[in-house]
């Protein structure tokens, strides 16, 4: 796991916990690539990537000093507003990404965070984790709790979630009101192309990018929404 | 001098040669970041009478220099496009098309006769070539007859200017293009996306839920620009280019193959101002040769 920081002041002062920004680079890939805010500090913003395809694997050779099209923040974040006292995030794997802002912004609202991290082994957990309390997870048993955030998380007043689509499926079981941040390919990230269509169990698709990526938990139609991303990007 | 980059596409007169095309600028209401300035005219996302859901995700799928998509042409149905975004099309200053679909001829001349006289429509784009629907879309377009009976379905119901999009999934796009013309068209759009498809190499099945999807993106722009060139060898109305568009160089490539105008799609995915730097590069092309208009700019049609 990486984390890559880039000089985008407009951004980092309005980052919502939550929002994404779309990276396009020149040369690279095509389309953009979207990652979860990480961190915001003074002019800087923080993106967390794995090399999973070959459009992350560009990004990773990136250099100090090259430049980088961040287009962001997009998307509709978490909603800390609501009345609560108590928060836990639960993060599996990259979802990690969405965390450390939302850390910031409850407990700039008062609340008690209590964060659940979760990894398939010790080696793949993240370290930098923040809370007023801490819940390690793994898949294995490698680190902390042998099994599942989700069934390592306390209850909590609200309940905000990010990682992979199978990990939010079960929040959503155990919390339907739970708000969670979905993960899907995406074309522009600005809602022209509706490429990022996320089904709801109302009926139809709205789109990742602009009506989410976060999601209250018992709207989307976790049965249609694929569970499992491939990367394999040849592009 | 800054060069005139107006054009005259059948009726339309245009402020300048890039428009943005179908499925890819939505209503015109969603990209919050382009230069207006710079968009001669958009064309809408297709909409069908009703409204429609779409297909399942992976709707999008990368490939080299490219995309796939398969939309399936989801939509509000034309009750709320007349109700929600023609209103507010009215008060812009560049013109809008309805790109329209139908399941039958029928459906597509009715389509016509409702937004015909709606303030904001300001033409159509006949859509008989989307490769993502089960009824209709490309399979009218890839028969002569049944482009040219959509065509006049439409044509018999509107006086407003009447765009055709053509499928390139054919073994001669002159045969289309004189049925269309002959049928009453004012312009073509030429191409829309080529069908293909892309395997999950972990699933063993189509990255797209739909099996296939529609090809764009810079892959096909040499293709495009030579079935745009086809088109308009056949034809004496005006061709508009459309097909991996992403810089200005690669408009004038459709320009100087004897298209009237170009539609830029993919490439706004990727730069939301795209469409402003395309219009911006065109203009000091002709500036640094000289051309003091688009009449100036010579062009490579020998006639068939």
């Amino acid at each position: 796991m990486w984390v890559l920081g880039f000089a985008a002041p407009e951004i980092a002062a309005s980052v919502k916990a939550g929002q994404f920004v779309n990276i396009g680079m020149r040369p690279g890939p095509l389309l953009r690539r979207p990652f979860s805010v990480y961190r915001a500090t003074g002019d800087r913003i923080e993106v967390v990537l794995k090399a999973v395809g070959a459009g992350t694997a560009q990004i990773l050779a990136m250099r100090e000093g090259d430049v980088a099209s961040c287009l962001g923040p997009l998307g509709r974040g978490f909603d800390l507003t609501r009345s609560a006292r108590t928060v836990a995030l639960i993060s599996g794997g990259l979802g990690v990404a969405a965390m450390p802002i939302a850390a910031r912004d409850a407990r700039a609202a008062g609340l008690q965070v209590t964060w659940v991290h979760g990894a398939r082994t010790a080696d793949e957990l993240c370290s930098e984790t923040d809370g007023d309390d801490v819940i390690l997870a793994t898949d294995d048993g490698s680190a902390g709790f042998a099994g599942t955030a989700v069934a390592a998380a306390p209850d909590a007043d609200l309940v905000l979630a990010c990682g992979p689509n199978r990990m939010l499926a079960a929040v959503a079981r155990r919390w339907p009101q739970a708000q969670v941040a979905v993960e899907t390919y995406m074309g522009c990230g600005t809602g022209v192309c509706l490429g990022c269509a996320v089904p709801l169990t109302r009926g139809g698709y709205d789109r990742a990018c602009t009506e989410g990526p976060v999601y209250v938990a018992s709207d989307v139609d976790w049965q249609a929404l694929p569970s499992h991303l491939s990367y394999a990007v040849s592009a | 001098m800054t060069p005139n980059l107006s054009v005259e596409v059948g009726r339309l007169r245009l402020r300048g040669p890039v428009l943005a095309a179908s499925g890819t600028f939505g209503y015109g209401t969603e990209v919050p970041l382009l230069e207006r300035r710079a968009l001669a005219g958009m064309v809408s996302k297709g909409i069908f009478l009703k409204p429609r859901a779409g297909t399942a995700p992976p709707r999008i799928a990368e490939t080299p220099a490219g995309m796939l998509n398969a939309i399936g042409l989801q939509g509000p149905g034309v009750d709320a496009l007349i109700r929600d975004f023609a209103p507010q099309w009215a008060g812009w200053d560049f013109p809008v098309l309805v790109n329209i679909n139908g399941e039958s001829a029928a459906e597509y001349g009715e389509l016509a006769a409702r937004l015909d006289g709606v303030p904001g429509v300001a033409g159509f784009e006949i859509n008989i070539s989307c490769p993502n629907v089960d009824q209709g879309g490309m399979y009218f377009g890839n028969d002569p007859r049944a482009a040219a009976a959509v065509t006049e379905a439409v044509r018999s119901r509107t006086k407003l200017p009447v765009w055709v999009k053509l499928t390139p999934m054919v073994s001669d796009i002159g045969v289309i293009a004189r049925a269309v013309e002959a049928a009453g068209a004012d312009a073509l759009s030429a191409v829309n996306t080529f069908v293909g498809m892309s395997m999950d190499l972990n699933a063993y099945q189509p990255r797209l839920s739909f099996r296939t999807g529609g090809l764009s993106g810079p892959a096909i722009r040499p293709l495009a620009v030579h079935l745009a060139h086809q088109a308009a060898r056949a034809v004496d109305i005006p061709v508009v280019g459309v097909g991996g568009i992403m810089r200005a160089e690669d408009a004038l490539e459709f320009l100087v193959a004897g298209c009237r105008a170009v539609q830029v799609g993919t490439a706004t995915f990727v730069n939301p101002n795209a469409i402003a730097d395309v219009h911006d590069g065109i203009a000091a092309f002709m500036a640094a040769r000289g051309f003091e208009s688009l009449d100036d700019l010579p062009r490579y049609l020998p006639r068939d």
